[in-house]
């Protein structure tokens, strides 16, 4: 684990570390640092939206690769091209260039081992909570009471077992993506993509689920590749914080948060980190 | 003395209160009809009472002319528009979601359909009533009636789709094939309903003027030609309450089917 290899390392040189900005010809320093064994990876990945008049380049040469188990953030400025990203990982856009891949195989088009959970939870409100829940298992053919059954026990993970046929519109916020969430994992992925899941939340909300999510993950050694605006949540959850620059994103820095989780926010390595991102956020939007 | 307080937030003082609006609204009618009629002074105008006894005669006896009973010919009118609505629902909503899912059939369909879609359902009725059949021909001007409307909501439906619900399916892991049946469907639904809504009204209008025309014995709007043409005109009057009635109801059951549905589904429409 990341967090044993790294206890050693004192804390000034972890900062120092996480100071060093980016050359974006030099990615081999931001391939993974920990020698865990490598799940995503990422290469040289390029989106570019043709219009009429003009081309807009979202995305350029964008290299990351993600252990298995580890929870990755990506943060950057608004519109520099982090949920695009995710996007192609999930195959909902077709990159022009670059590729995925997860483990040996290329990934090609959109699939359940890459299940993603939405900001709008995207929720299915014709279905009961279980049955959306058992979604990706009727996709892929799982038999009707085994289905249930695996459904009642994510519902019971994510502590909705009570809910299961409600119907979506009577849960709350925090609920439905928590239901989000147990749709996603049931179909047992190789990574999951988060986009901003707890951005629709208020704020406390935003928190409580920040702490189901660690605890969640702890019982399983899930993959997983975060997309946030905020900074608190990034520090609060991730192995490593991808910090991007404007569009079209490099990568700025690549921020290394070796603590245990679950982590107290209010901490002073936490605040100074946070205050660090932020620091270097506010550059990127301030430069022209 | 126990004064009677209008309590807004109690159901039982609104629904009071409601019934006792519609009751005085219809009384107000009826009696502005009275007025009325005595002002035109011709029998054309029926008075309410002339009418009512008419009604009472229409349902006790039948059609005194034809000894045919009120039922029979309701239960021709329906039919005739059950299977006419039927047969719009068949075509009309797998129609409607192929054209919503491929952009170019819809943009070939398009031309003739904004052509066909103005033309009143009624004005087909001489055609295809005496052409083809006085059976046939009512059930089609319903058809006609209640498929564009139908088409065009569902049409709609299809392109209010939440895509974001699109992209969870895809990331599910659902083909093209399971996401049109598990997702673009469903979504639709509502706004099928609501086609469904506007289309009966249509609909029951159509099979009225449709039976104006044929000349078949069969049917409410039949009855209401014979009367008129006879110069019953308490009978023809008669004709129209039971017409609206059934029209009420129909789109009563409709507005309920709406409901049932939009509440199972957790959706709005």
């Amino acid at each position: 684990m990341t967090a044993e290899e790294t206890e050693n390392k004192s804390l000034d040189e972890l900062q120092i570390e996480q100071l060093e900005h980016s050359d974006p010809h030099r990615t081999e320093q931001y391939k993974s640092i920990s020698k865990g064994e490598k799940l995503v990876s990422i290469q040289n990945l390029s989106m570019v939206y043709k219009t009429d008049e003009s081309e807009t380049v979202a995305i350029q040469d964008f290299n990351l690769d993600v252990m298995k188990g580890e929870l990755v953030s990506i943060i950057g400025p608004s519109g520099c091209g982090k949920t695009t990203i995710l996007r192609a990982i999930a195959g909902l856009l077709k990159p022009t260039g670059g590729r995925i891949m997860i483990g040996n195989k290329e990934c090609i088009g959109s699939g359940p081992d890459r299940s993603m959970v939405f900001q709008d939870f995207a929720l299915f409100p014709w279905r009961s909570v279980r049955k959306n829940v058992e979604f990706g298992l009727e996709i892929a053919g799982v038999p009707k009471e085994e289905r249930k059954e695996r459904a009642m026990r994510y519902l019971k993970a994510v502590g909705l077992e009570n809910f299961a046929n409600s119907r979506v519109h009577e849960l709350s916020g925090g609920m439905k993506q928590r239901v989000g969430i147990a749709r996603a994992m049931i179909t047992k992925p190789d990574v999951i993509l988060m986009d901003e899941p707890f951005g629709s939340l208020d704020a406390q909300t935003r928190n409580i689920m920040q702490a189901s999510l660690v605890n969640m993950l702890a019982k399983t050694d899930t993959t997983v590749i975060f997309v946030t605006h905020s900074v608190d949540e990034a520090v609060y959850l991730s192995d490593r914080i991808v910090v991007l620059t404007k569009r079209p994103a490099h990568i700025k820095e690549i921020v290394k948060v070796p603590w245990l989780r679950p982590r107290d926010r209010s901490s002073p390595e936490c605040t100074a980190m946070r205050k660090e991102i932020l620091g270097e956020l506010e550059k990127e939007n301030v430069m022209n | 003395m126990y004064q009677f307080k209008y309590d807004k937030h109690n159901k039982y003082h609104r629904a009071v209160q409601q019934t006792a609006i519609v009751i005085v609204s219809l009384v107000i009618f009826v009696e502005a009809w009275w007025v009325l009629s005595i002002l035109a002074n011709t029998p054309a105008v029926p008075t309410p009472g002339e009418t009512w006894d008419a009604l009472v005669n229409l349902v006790n006896n039948g059609d005194t002319v034809t000894d045919i009973s009120l039922w029979s010919y309701i239960g021709a009118s329906l039919g005739t528009f059950l299977k006419g609505f039927l047969l719009a629902l068949l075509v009309a909503v797998p129609l409607g979601l192929i054209l919503g899912t491929f952009n170019t059939l819809n943009e070939f369909a398009t031309p003739i359909i904004e052509i066909l879609r103005p033309i009143a359902p009624i004005a087909w009725a001489p055609i295809l009533i005496l052409a083809i059949n006085y059976t046939i021909g009512p059930i089609l001007v319903v058809f006609i009636g209640i498929f564009f409307p139908l088409l065009t909501n569902v049409v709609f439906g299809v392109s209010k789709i939440d895509s974001s619900l699109l992209d969870a399916a895809k990331t599910l892991g659902a083909s093209r094939a399971q996401i049109f049946v598990k997702v673009m469907v469903p979504s639709t639904v509502p706004y099928i309903m609501n086609g469904v809504k506007v289309g009966l009204g249509i609909g029951w209008m159509c099979i009225v003027a449709a039976e104006l025309y044929a000349p078949t014995l069969a049917g409410i709007g039949y009855f209401l030609s014979e009367q008129a043409t006879l110069g019953y005109w308490p009978g023809a009057f008669a004709a129209i309450i039971v017409i609206a009635v059934l029209g009420l109801l129909t789109t009563g059951v409709a507005e309920y089917v709406h409901k049932f549905i939009a509440k199972r589904m957790g959706m709005d429409v």
